[in-house]
Protein backbone atom coordinates (compact mmCIF):
# COMPACT_ATOMS: atom_id res chain seq x y z
CA UNK A 1 0.00 0.00 0.00
CA UNK A 2 2.90 2.29 0.83
CA UNK A 3 3.87 2.19 -2.85
CA UNK A 4 0.70 4.10 -3.80
CA UNK A 5 1.93 7.18 -1.92
CA UNK A 6 5.64 7.05 -2.68
CA UNK A 7 6.65 9.91 -4.98
CA UNK A 8 8.63 8.95 -8.04
CA UNK A 9 10.71 11.92 -9.20
CA UNK A 10 11.46 10.34 -12.54
CA UNK A 11 7.74 10.08 -13.25
CA UNK A 12 7.16 13.65 -12.03
CA UNK A 13 9.82 15.02 -14.36
CA UNK A 14 8.51 12.85 -17.19
CA UNK A 15 4.97 14.17 -16.60
CA UNK A 16 6.11 17.81 -16.51
CA UNK A 17 8.16 17.38 -19.69
CA UNK A 18 5.46 15.55 -21.66
CA UNK A 19 2.79 17.99 -20.54
CA UNK A 20 4.82 21.10 -21.38
CA UNK A 21 5.77 19.56 -24.72
CA UNK A 22 2.10 18.87 -25.36
CA UNK A 23 1.25 22.49 -24.47
CA UNK A 24 3.84 23.68 -27.01
CA UNK A 25 2.87 21.28 -29.78
CA UNK A 26 -0.89 21.66 -29.40
CA UNK A 27 -0.55 25.39 -28.83
CA UNK A 28 1.03 25.77 -32.22
CA UNK A 29 -0.44 23.00 -34.38
CA UNK A 30 -3.68 22.12 -32.61
CA UNK A 31 -5.41 24.84 -30.65
CA UNK A 32 -4.13 27.81 -32.64
CA UNK A 33 -5.79 26.81 -35.95
CA UNK A 34 -8.95 25.81 -34.09
CA UNK A 35 -9.13 29.08 -32.13
CA UNK A 36 -8.42 31.02 -35.33
CA UNK A 37 -11.24 29.19 -37.11
CA UNK A 38 -13.64 29.89 -34.24
CA UNK A 39 -12.65 33.55 -34.09
CA UNK A 40 -12.98 33.93 -37.86
CA UNK A 41 -16.47 32.47 -37.70
CA UNK A 42 -17.40 34.64 -34.73
CA UNK A 43 -16.09 37.69 -36.56
CA UNK A 44 -18.12 36.80 -39.67
CA UNK A 45 -21.22 36.31 -37.56
CA UNK A 46 -20.67 39.60 -35.75
CA UNK A 47 -20.12 41.45 -39.01
CA UNK A 48 -23.21 39.89 -40.53
CA UNK A 49 -25.23 40.83 -37.48
CA UNK A 50 -23.94 44.38 -37.62
CA UNK A 51 -24.68 44.57 -41.35
CA UNK A 52 -28.20 43.27 -40.74
CA UNK A 53 -28.66 45.83 -37.98
CA UNK A 54 -27.43 48.59 -40.26
CA UNK A 55 -29.77 47.43 -43.05
CA UNK A 56 -32.64 47.40 -40.57
CA UNK A 57 -31.89 50.96 -39.47
CA UNK A 58 -31.61 52.04 -43.10
CA UNK A 59 -34.95 50.42 -43.89
CA UNK A 60 -36.47 52.18 -40.89
CA UNK A 61 -35.08 55.49 -42.06
CA UNK A 62 -36.44 54.96 -45.59
CA UNK A 63 -39.79 53.93 -44.19
CA UNK A 64 -39.94 57.08 -42.07
CA UNK A 65 -38.96 59.15 -45.08
CA UNK A 66 -41.64 57.52 -47.21
CA UNK A 67 -44.20 58.04 -44.49
CA UNK A 68 -43.27 61.70 -44.23
CA UNK A 69 -43.46 62.03 -48.02
CA UNK A 70 -46.83 60.32 -48.08
CA UNK A 71 -48.10 62.60 -45.33
CA UNK A 72 -46.93 65.66 -47.28
CA UNK A 73 -48.61 64.38 -50.42
CA UNK A 74 -51.75 63.67 -48.44
CA UNK A 75 -51.78 67.17 -46.99
CA UNK A 76 -51.23 68.66 -50.42
CA UNK A 77 -54.06 66.58 -51.88
CA UNK A 78 -56.32 67.73 -49.06
CA UNK A 79 -55.40 71.31 -49.80
CA UNK A 80 -56.06 70.90 -53.52
CA UNK A 81 -59.36 69.19 -52.84
CA UNK A 82 -60.42 71.94 -50.46
CA UNK A 83 -59.53 74.60 -52.96
CA UNK A 84 -61.35 72.76 -55.73
CA UNK A 85 -64.43 72.46 -53.56
CA UNK A 86 -64.22 76.13 -52.71
CA UNK A 87 -63.87 77.08 -56.35
CA UNK A 88 -66.73 74.80 -57.31
CA UNK A 89 -68.89 76.40 -54.68
CA UNK A 90 -68.00 79.86 -55.88
CA UNK A 91 -68.73 78.87 -59.46
CA UNK A 92 -71.99 77.32 -58.48
CA UNK A 93 -73.04 80.42 -56.61
CA UNK A 94 -72.03 82.60 -59.54
CA UNK A 95 -73.97 80.48 -61.97
CA UNK A 96 -77.00 80.33 -59.72
CA UNK A 97 -77.04 84.10 -59.35
CA UNK A 98 -76.70 84.56 -63.06
CA UNK A 99 -79.43 82.07 -63.80
CA UNK A 100 -81.71 83.73 -61.31
CA UNK A 101 -80.94 87.10 -62.84
CA UNK A 102 -81.60 85.76 -66.31
CA UNK A 103 -84.87 84.22 -65.25
CA UNK A 104 -85.92 87.43 -63.60
CA UNK A 105 -85.01 89.43 -66.66
CA UNK A 106 -87.02 87.07 -68.88
CA UNK A 107 -89.93 87.19 -66.51
CA UNK A 108 -89.87 90.97 -66.36
CA UNK A 109 -89.68 91.16 -70.08
CA UNK A 110 -92.61 88.81 -70.50
CA UNK A 111 -94.55 90.70 -67.92
CA UNK A 112 -93.85 94.04 -69.64
CA UNK A 113 -94.86 92.60 -72.95
CA UNK A 114 -98.05 91.28 -71.48
CA UNK A 115 -98.78 94.64 -69.92
CA UNK A 116 -98.18 96.37 -73.22
CA UNK A 117 -100.47 93.96 -75.02
CA UNK A 118 -103.13 94.47 -72.43
CA UNK A 119 -102.95 98.21 -72.74
CA UNK A 120 -103.10 97.97 -76.51
CA UNK A 121 -106.08 95.67 -76.27
CA UNK A 122 -107.85 97.99 -73.86
CA UNK A 123 -107.31 100.95 -76.18
CA UNK A 124 -108.45 98.93 -79.11
CA UNK A 125 -111.47 97.70 -77.23
CA UNK A 126 -112.27 101.15 -76.04
CA UNK A 127 -112.13 102.58 -79.57
CA UNK A 128 -114.12 99.65 -80.86
CA UNK A 129 -116.73 100.14 -78.17
CA UNK A 130 -116.87 103.83 -78.96
CA UNK A 131 -117.22 103.13 -82.61
CA UNK A 132 -119.94 100.58 -81.96
CA UNK A 133 -121.73 102.98 -79.68
CA UNK A 134 -121.60 105.70 -82.27
CA UNK A 135 -122.80 103.33 -84.90
CA UNK A 136 -125.60 102.11 -82.74
CA UNK A 137 -126.54 105.61 -81.78
CA UNK A 138 -126.52 106.65 -85.39
CA UNK A 139 -128.69 103.72 -86.30
CA UNK A 140 -131.14 104.42 -83.55
CA UNK A 141 -131.14 108.07 -84.21
CA UNK A 142 -131.57 107.55 -87.87
CA UNK A 143 -134.39 105.14 -87.25
CA UNK A 144 -136.16 107.37 -84.83
CA UNK A 145 -135.61 110.42 -86.85
CA UNK A 146 -136.71 108.73 -89.98
CA UNK A 147 -139.85 107.37 -88.47
CA UNK A 148 -140.72 110.62 -86.71
CA UNK A 149 -139.89 112.69 -89.70
CA UNK A 150 -141.78 110.49 -91.96
CA UNK A 151 -144.65 110.28 -89.57
CA UNK A 152 -144.62 113.96 -89.11
CA UNK A 153 -144.31 114.49 -92.68
CA UNK A 154 -147.16 112.29 -93.25
CA UNK B 1 -5.02 -16.83 1.91
CA UNK B 2 -5.91 -13.94 -0.41
CA UNK B 3 -3.84 -10.79 0.13
CA UNK B 4 -5.95 -7.85 -1.02
CA UNK B 5 -3.27 -5.26 -0.58
CA UNK B 6 -1.07 -7.35 -2.86
CA UNK B 7 -3.78 -7.27 -5.56
CA UNK B 8 -4.40 -3.56 -5.13
CA UNK B 9 -0.74 -2.66 -5.33
CA UNK B 10 -0.32 -4.94 -8.32
CA UNK B 11 -3.14 -3.21 -10.20
CA UNK B 12 -2.89 0.39 -9.05
CA UNK B 13 0.72 1.10 -8.15
CA UNK B 14 3.32 1.95 -10.73
CA UNK B 15 5.59 -0.82 -11.93
CA UNK B 16 9.07 -0.47 -13.38
CA UNK B 17 9.28 -1.86 -16.88
CA UNK B 18 12.88 -1.17 -17.73
CA UNK B 19 15.93 0.08 -15.90
CA UNK B 20 17.29 3.40 -17.16
CA UNK B 21 19.83 4.28 -14.51
CA UNK B 22 20.86 3.65 -10.96
CA UNK B 23 17.62 4.90 -9.49
CA UNK B 24 15.65 5.55 -12.64
CA UNK B 25 13.19 3.18 -14.24
CA UNK B 26 10.91 3.35 -17.22
CA UNK B 27 7.52 2.59 -15.65
CA UNK B 28 4.00 1.57 -16.57
CA UNK B 29 2.60 5.03 -15.79
CA UNK B 30 5.29 6.70 -17.88
CA UNK B 31 4.11 4.54 -20.76
CA UNK B 32 0.48 5.45 -20.10
CA UNK B 33 1.11 9.21 -19.87
CA UNK B 34 3.28 8.92 -22.98
CA UNK B 35 0.36 7.23 -24.73
CA UNK B 36 -1.96 9.98 -23.49
CA UNK B 37 0.49 12.52 -24.91
CA UNK B 38 0.48 10.77 -28.30
CA UNK B 39 -3.28 10.29 -28.30
CA UNK B 40 -3.95 13.97 -27.48
CA UNK B 41 -1.39 15.21 -29.99
CA UNK B 42 -2.61 13.01 -32.83
CA UNK B 43 -6.33 13.61 -32.24
CA UNK B 44 -6.10 17.37 -31.77
CA UNK B 45 -3.57 18.10 -34.53
CA UNK B 46 -5.40 15.78 -36.91
CA UNK B 47 -8.73 17.36 -36.01
CA UNK B 48 -7.37 20.87 -36.45
CA UNK B 49 -6.11 19.99 -39.93
CA UNK B 50 -9.15 18.10 -41.12
CA UNK B 51 -12.39 19.74 -42.09
CA UNK B 52 -14.79 17.07 -40.90
CA UNK B 53 -16.72 16.09 -37.83
CA UNK B 54 -13.63 15.88 -35.61
CA UNK B 55 -12.84 19.49 -36.43
CA UNK B 56 -16.40 20.53 -35.54
CA UNK B 57 -16.30 18.53 -32.30
CA UNK B 58 -12.96 20.09 -31.31
CA UNK B 59 -14.27 23.57 -32.07
CA UNK B 60 -17.24 22.88 -29.81
CA UNK B 61 -14.84 21.63 -27.12
CA UNK B 62 -12.60 24.71 -27.42
CA UNK B 63 -15.64 26.99 -27.23
CA UNK B 64 -16.97 25.14 -24.18
CA UNK B 65 -13.67 25.35 -22.25
CA UNK B 66 -13.21 28.97 -23.27
CA UNK B 67 -16.71 30.17 -22.36
CA UNK B 68 -17.44 27.94 -19.35
CA UNK B 69 -14.05 27.69 -17.63
CA UNK B 70 -11.45 30.15 -18.83
CA UNK B 71 -13.38 33.33 -19.65
CA UNK B 72 -15.34 33.50 -16.36
CA UNK B 73 -12.05 33.14 -14.44
CA UNK B 74 -9.58 35.06 -16.59
CA UNK B 75 -11.71 37.66 -18.42
CA UNK B 76 -9.65 39.55 -20.98
CA UNK B 77 -6.59 37.34 -20.36
CA UNK B 78 -8.50 34.38 -21.77
CA UNK B 79 -6.72 34.24 -25.14
CA UNK B 80 -3.25 34.23 -23.56
CA UNK B 81 -3.86 31.20 -21.33
CA UNK B 82 -6.51 29.31 -23.29
CA UNK B 83 -4.09 26.82 -24.99
CA UNK B 84 -2.65 25.85 -21.57
CA UNK B 85 -6.08 25.02 -20.13
CA UNK B 86 -7.22 23.20 -23.26
CA UNK B 87 -4.08 21.06 -23.12
CA UNK B 88 -4.46 20.50 -19.37
CA UNK B 89 -8.00 19.20 -19.82
CA UNK B 90 -7.10 17.06 -22.83
CA UNK B 91 -4.04 15.53 -21.17
CA UNK B 92 -5.78 14.68 -17.88
CA UNK B 93 -8.86 13.38 -19.69
CA UNK B 94 -6.74 11.18 -21.98
CA UNK B 95 -4.85 9.74 -19.01
CA UNK B 96 -8.12 9.12 -17.15
CA UNK B 97 -9.65 7.39 -20.15
CA UNK B 98 -6.61 5.24 -20.86
CA UNK B 99 -7.02 3.86 -17.36
CA UNK B 100 -10.40 2.50 -18.41
CA UNK B 101 -9.08 0.69 -21.46
CA UNK B 102 -8.37 -3.04 -20.88
CA UNK B 103 -4.69 -3.59 -19.95
CA UNK B 104 -4.37 0.15 -19.48
CA UNK B 105 -3.62 2.03 -16.26
CA UNK B 106 -4.58 5.46 -14.98
CA UNK B 107 -1.46 7.57 -14.83
CA UNK B 108 -3.64 10.10 -13.00
CA UNK B 109 -4.12 7.44 -10.32
CA UNK B 110 -0.47 7.96 -9.50
CA UNK B 111 0.25 10.67 -6.98
CA UNK B 112 3.51 11.64 -8.70
CA UNK B 113 1.66 12.48 -11.91
CA UNK B 114 -1.00 14.57 -10.16
CA UNK B 115 1.68 16.19 -8.01
CA UNK B 116 3.61 17.18 -11.12
CA UNK B 117 0.48 18.68 -12.68
CA UNK B 118 -0.48 20.63 -9.57
CA UNK B 119 3.12 21.80 -9.19
CA UNK B 120 2.75 23.27 -12.68
CA UNK B 121 -0.48 24.90 -11.52
CA UNK B 122 1.37 26.42 -8.55
CA UNK B 123 4.08 27.72 -10.87
CA UNK B 124 1.48 29.07 -13.31
CA UNK B 125 -0.43 30.90 -10.55
CA UNK B 126 2.67 32.66 -9.29
CA UNK B 127 4.21 33.04 -12.73
CA UNK B 128 1.06 34.71 -14.07
CA UNK B 129 0.77 36.95 -10.98
CA UNK B 130 4.42 38.05 -11.16
CA UNK B 131 4.21 38.50 -14.96
CA UNK B 132 1.19 40.77 -14.52
CA UNK B 133 1.92 42.66 -11.30
CA UNK B 134 5.66 42.28 -10.70
CA UNK B 135 7.28 40.23 -7.94
CA UNK B 136 6.43 42.41 -4.90
CA UNK B 137 3.00 43.53 -6.02
CA UNK B 138 2.04 39.89 -6.67
CA UNK B 139 2.76 38.88 -3.10
CA UNK B 140 1.37 42.13 -1.73
CA UNK B 141 -1.90 41.23 -3.50
CA UNK B 142 -2.22 38.31 -1.08
CA UNK B 143 -3.20 40.76 1.64
CA UNK B 144 -6.71 42.17 1.33
CA UNK B 145 -7.24 45.92 1.64
CA UNK B 146 -8.14 47.43 4.99
CA UNK B 147 -6.50 44.80 7.16
CA UNK B 148 -5.00 46.15 10.41
CA UNK B 149 -1.20 46.19 10.11
CA UNK B 150 -0.61 43.83 13.01
CA UNK B 151 -2.50 40.95 11.34
CA UNK B 152 -0.74 41.47 8.02
CA UNK B 153 2.05 38.92 8.72
CA UNK B 154 -0.52 36.35 9.83
CA UNK B 155 -2.77 36.88 6.81
CA UNK B 156 0.25 36.81 4.51
CA UNK B 157 1.43 33.49 5.94
CA UNK B 158 -2.06 31.99 5.73
CA UNK B 159 -2.65 33.17 2.18
CA UNK B 160 0.77 31.99 1.05
CA UNK B 161 0.07 28.61 2.61
CA UNK B 162 -3.29 28.75 0.82
CA UNK B 163 -1.49 28.56 -2.53
CA UNK B 164 0.19 25.35 -1.47
CA UNK B 165 -2.87 23.78 0.11
CA UNK B 166 -4.97 24.58 -2.95
CA UNK B 167 -2.46 22.82 -5.16
CA UNK B 168 -2.08 19.97 -2.73
CA UNK B 169 -5.87 19.59 -2.76
CA UNK B 170 -5.80 19.50 -6.58
CA UNK B 171 -3.17 16.81 -6.47
CA UNK B 172 -4.95 14.65 -3.90
CA UNK B 173 -8.41 15.13 -5.44
CA UNK B 174 -7.45 13.83 -8.86
CA UNK B 175 -5.33 11.01 -7.46
CA UNK B 176 -7.97 9.93 -4.95
CA UNK B 177 -10.85 10.05 -7.42
CA UNK B 178 -9.08 7.98 -10.02
CA UNK B 179 -7.70 5.52 -7.47
CA UNK B 180 -10.97 5.14 -5.56
CA UNK B 181 -12.95 4.08 -8.61
CA UNK B 182 -10.39 1.44 -9.55
CA UNK B 183 -10.17 0.35 -5.95
CA UNK B 184 -13.90 -0.23 -5.63
CA UNK B 185 -14.04 -2.14 -8.93
CA UNK B 186 -11.16 -4.30 -7.70
CA UNK B 187 -12.97 -4.93 -4.43
CA UNK B 188 -16.21 -5.90 -6.18
CA UNK B 189 -14.35 -8.35 -8.39
CA UNK B 190 -12.28 -9.49 -5.41
CA UNK B 191 -15.50 -10.55 -3.69
CA UNK B 192 -15.74 -13.39 -6.21
CA UNK B 193 -12.33 -14.71 -5.15
CA UNK B 194 -13.08 -14.14 -1.48
CA UNK B 195 -16.33 -16.10 -1.60
CA UNK B 196 -14.85 -18.63 -3.99
CA UNK B 197 -12.14 -19.33 -1.46
CA UNK B 198 -14.77 -20.35 1.07
CA UNK B 199 -16.89 -22.30 -1.38
CA UNK B 200 -16.52 -22.37 -5.19
CA UNK B 201 -20.32 -22.45 -5.64
CA UNK B 202 -20.81 -19.31 -3.56
CA UNK B 203 -18.12 -17.65 -5.65
CA UNK B 204 -19.93 -18.63 -8.82
CA UNK B 205 -23.20 -17.36 -7.38
CA UNK B 206 -21.71 -14.05 -6.33
CA UNK B 207 -19.91 -13.52 -9.68
CA UNK B 208 -22.83 -12.05 -11.73
CA UNK B 209 -23.64 -9.62 -8.92
CA UNK B 210 -20.02 -8.54 -8.59
CA UNK B 211 -19.57 -8.13 -12.32
CA UNK B 212 -22.84 -6.17 -12.56
CA UNK B 213 -21.78 -3.82 -9.79
CA UNK B 214 -18.29 -3.45 -11.27
CA UNK B 215 -19.85 -2.64 -14.65
CA UNK B 216 -22.05 0.04 -13.09
CA UNK B 217 -19.03 1.50 -11.36
CA UNK B 218 -17.09 1.40 -14.61
CA UNK B 219 -19.83 3.54 -16.21
CA UNK B 220 -19.56 5.90 -13.27
CA UNK B 221 -15.79 6.04 -13.76
CA UNK B 222 -16.32 7.23 -17.33
CA UNK B 223 -18.23 10.13 -15.86
CA UNK B 224 -15.62 10.70 -13.15
CA UNK B 225 -12.87 10.75 -15.79
CA UNK B 226 -14.64 13.65 -17.46
CA UNK B 227 -15.64 15.45 -14.27
CA UNK B 228 -12.19 15.29 -12.67
CA UNK B 229 -10.49 16.61 -15.80
CA UNK B 230 -13.05 19.43 -15.81
CA UNK B 231 -12.62 20.16 -12.09
CA UNK B 232 -8.82 20.21 -12.24
CA UNK B 233 -8.92 22.58 -15.22
CA UNK B 234 -11.59 24.81 -13.72
CA UNK B 235 -9.89 25.16 -10.34
CA UNK B 236 -6.55 25.91 -12.00
CA UNK B 237 -8.29 28.59 -14.06
CA UNK B 238 -9.90 30.09 -10.97
CA UNK B 239 -6.58 30.19 -9.07
CA UNK B 240 -4.74 31.76 -11.99
CA UNK B 241 -7.60 34.24 -12.44
CA UNK B 242 -7.31 35.12 -8.74
CA UNK B 243 -3.59 35.85 -9.14
CA UNK B 244 -4.17 37.94 -12.29
CA UNK B 245 -7.19 39.88 -10.99
CA UNK B 246 -6.80 40.01 -7.19
CA UNK B 247 -9.45 42.73 -6.97
CA UNK B 248 -12.20 40.18 -7.68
Amino acid sequence: MQQLFTPDFGLMIWTVVTFLLLVLILGRYGWRPLIDAIEARERTLREEREAAEKARLEAQRIEAELKAGLAAIDAKAQQVMARAAQEAEALRQKHTAQAQADAKRLLDKARAELEEEKRRLVVELRSEVGRLAIAATEKIVRKTVDEGVQKGAL
Amino acid sequence: MLDFSEIIVHHLADRPLARLGANLHWTKHMTMSGLAFLLSAVVVVQGARSNGKLHTALEAFVTLIREEIVRPALGHDTDTFLPYFLTLFTFIFSMNLLGLVPFGASATGNISVTAALSLLTLLLINGAGIWRHGFFRHFKNLIPHGVPFWVVPLIFAIELMGYFTKCLALCIRLFANMTAGHLVILLFLGLILLFGQANPWTGLFIAPISVGLALGLYALELLVALIQAYVFTMLTAIFVGGALHPEH
